[in-house]
């Protein structure tokens, strides 16, 4: 006889072939969520995808804190790419607030986000090998983050949570010498990026893991509403900042990268080619940028929005990053309502998860580009 | 490409670093350099001065005790309170001045930035580790220390690699 169970709990009715599976919730990648897995043998039946673990209300703090009091907090979620996650809040405020920012603090912004970039797309490069078990994969990209992490080091004052970037411009000029320093690090970077073919890209193990697996195709992609580095792999030329361009962008100069295939290789490989595009937009916005000049508006204490609502997005590291507030008169905002790209990406597990080797699971859910903190905010 | 072929060439790839200096810092002995003395800010022109966000460092003679940098932290991470100190400036006539309780602070530094009187830097002291949590409260008097700080390693890059050293 079995006894009763207490009220509200339920057990799952046992099937003899299928089993279920909890992937996390402690740390599957990096920062907690939880993949429900069920498996017939080797092969997934459903996944299904349970966020939430890490949700921190930052858009219920932002209703609290003025325009200048919200942006430590709000780099938060992304540590790693916080220049990105500021950045369309800045452009919001300064729109709410009608601010003009100075040409100097627009370039200055554009290479400080790229650098972020890169550091954000290294570290998701690292645990990418550490989850397909190459231990190198994980050093290199960890030790070569270090260059830029120098670098923002060098422009902001703090290695990561830069609060770098304000409404109205950049909250310091660069330190002297910068440029250069820059260009020797970037230049020194793109040759070291090389090495990563050989051993990784062109890995006949790594290969064989990802390619044909996960496969999204265009229409799906679109369907979905995937964004950012999951979208491009699937074949749609779709990068805000070439169809949107803010700031500075339209002026510099470089690609989109696209790839047809839409596999996990396609999805692994799009964010380290975009890697050498940004170190091409940071030798360009050197290039091209007044070498003097104002970086900053000076803000009025206190500023307060009208009675207005706007809305930005910037391309980050994970996809289109949005920013919707709502102003009422007060110097805090009414509401903030912000747009992840990590978010919109996990739609895609419980489709390209099915069917799949549960072994290739690792390779799907990282390949999305996806950040638990910053999809749960 | 052959699959083993590929495997000698990631391997052959990796084996060649075991020849190169190790980019890593080995950082107690050694210690990263920055540029300048620290974040600081120009209330005048509203821009800050490019340096590290570390430990604060508080001037008492410029200091009017207006409360400007605790209330700008008070929305990030309540970390400065204000005390009463026992000195006589004729500027701060409440005699009062801010503490930081670094268990809370983000070094953000926009308490930099709200101070209008040059009172309020940063330096580049980050070794703040203590055993206990009251010793992470900096009193005005530790403030005002200039911290020792020995930093001497730069990112070095030539044609073998980058190190640091
Ligand atoms: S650096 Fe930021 S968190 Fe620290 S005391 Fe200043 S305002 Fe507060
Ligand atoms: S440090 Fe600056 S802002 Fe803070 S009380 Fe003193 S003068 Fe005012």
């Amino acid at each position: 006889m079995t006894t009763p169970l207490p009220p509200g709990i339920q057990l799952e009715k046992v099937d003899d072939r299928i089993m279920t599976l909890n992937v996390g919730p402690q740390h599957p990648g990096s920062g907690h969520m939880r993949l429900i897995i069920k498996v017939d043998g080797d092969y997934i039946v459903s996944c299904d995808p349970d966020p939430g673990y890490v949700h921190r209300g930052e858009e219920k703090m932002a209703e609290y804190r003025n325009y200048v009091q919200n942006i430590p907090h709000l780099e938060r979620p992304v540590i790693h790419d916080s220049c990105n996650i500021l950045y369309p809040y800045c452009l919001a405020v300064e729109e709410l607030l009608g601010i003009e920012v100075p040409e100097r603090a627009k370039y200055i912004r554009v290479i400080a986000s790229e650098l972020n970039r890169c550091v954000y797309t290294l570290y998701w490069l690292a645990i990418y090998g550490i989850f397909l078990g190459h231990s190198t994969m994980f050093m290199w990209p960890a030790g070569d983050r270090e260059l830029f992490i120098d670098l923002l080091e060098a422009m902001s004052g703090a290695r990561v949570t830069h609060a770098y970037l304000v409404p109205g411009g950049i909250r310091n000029d660069l330190p002297a010498n910068f440029e250069e320093r820059c260009l020797r690090q970037v230049d020194y970077f793109e040759k070291r990026l090389k090495e990563y073919q050989a051993i990784f890209y062109k890995n006949p193990l790594l290969i064989s893991r990802t390619e044909g697996t996960g496969i999204l195709s265009r229409t799906d992609a679109i369907r979905l509403g995937t964004t950012g580095s999951v979208l491009r792999a699937s074949g749609v030329d779709f990068d805000l900042r070439k169809k949107e361009p803010y700031d500075v962008y339209e002026n510099l100069d470089f690609e989109t990268v696209v790839r047809k295939e839409g596999d996990s290789y396609a999805r692994s490989y799009i964010p380290y080619l975009e890697m050498f595009e940004s170190c091409r937009i940071i030798k360009d916005a050197i290039r091209k940028m007044p070498k003097s000049g104002s970086v900053r508006t000076k803000l009025k204490p206190n500023p307060k929005g009208g009675n207005d609502e706007v809305y930005k997005r910037v391309e980050s590291g994970r996809g289109s990053l949005g920013y919707y507030i709502v102003s009422n008169n007060r110097p805090e905002p009414y509401r903030v309502k912000i747009s992840v790209g990590s978010f919109r990406n996990l739609i895609c597990m419980p489709y390209l998860l099915k069917g799949e080797l549960l072994g290739n699971m690792p390779s799907v859910y990282w390949g999305l580009n996806y950040w638990p903190v910053e999809a749960d905010r | 490409m052959s699959t083993a072929g590929g495997i000698i060439k990631a391997l052959n790839s990796g084996v060649k670093h075991l020849a190169v200096r190790r980019f890593t810092l080995r950082y107690p002995e050694q210690k990263l350099k920055f540029v300048g003395d620290g974040f600081q800010f120009n209330p005048e022109t509203g821009v800050g001065i490019a340096g590290l966000r570390g430990r604060h460092i508080l001037y008492h003679e410029h200091c009017t005790g207006c409360q400007l940098c605790s209330v700008a932290c008070e929305g990030i991470a309540e970390a400065i309170g204000m005390v009463k100190v026992n000195e006589t400036w004729k500027q701060n006539k409440k005699a009062i001045m801010p503490q930081i309780d670094y268990g809370k602070c983000v070094f953000c530094g926009l308490c930099v930035d709200a101070c209008p009187f040059y009172a309020l830097y940063m330096t580049n002291d980050y070794e703040l580790s203590s055993f206990t949590k009251s010793a992470l409260i900096y009193t005005p008097a530790q403030l005002a220390l200039k911290p020792k700080i020995s930093q001497d390693v730069e990112i070095k890059i030539d044609d073998r690699g980058a190190t640091h050293g």
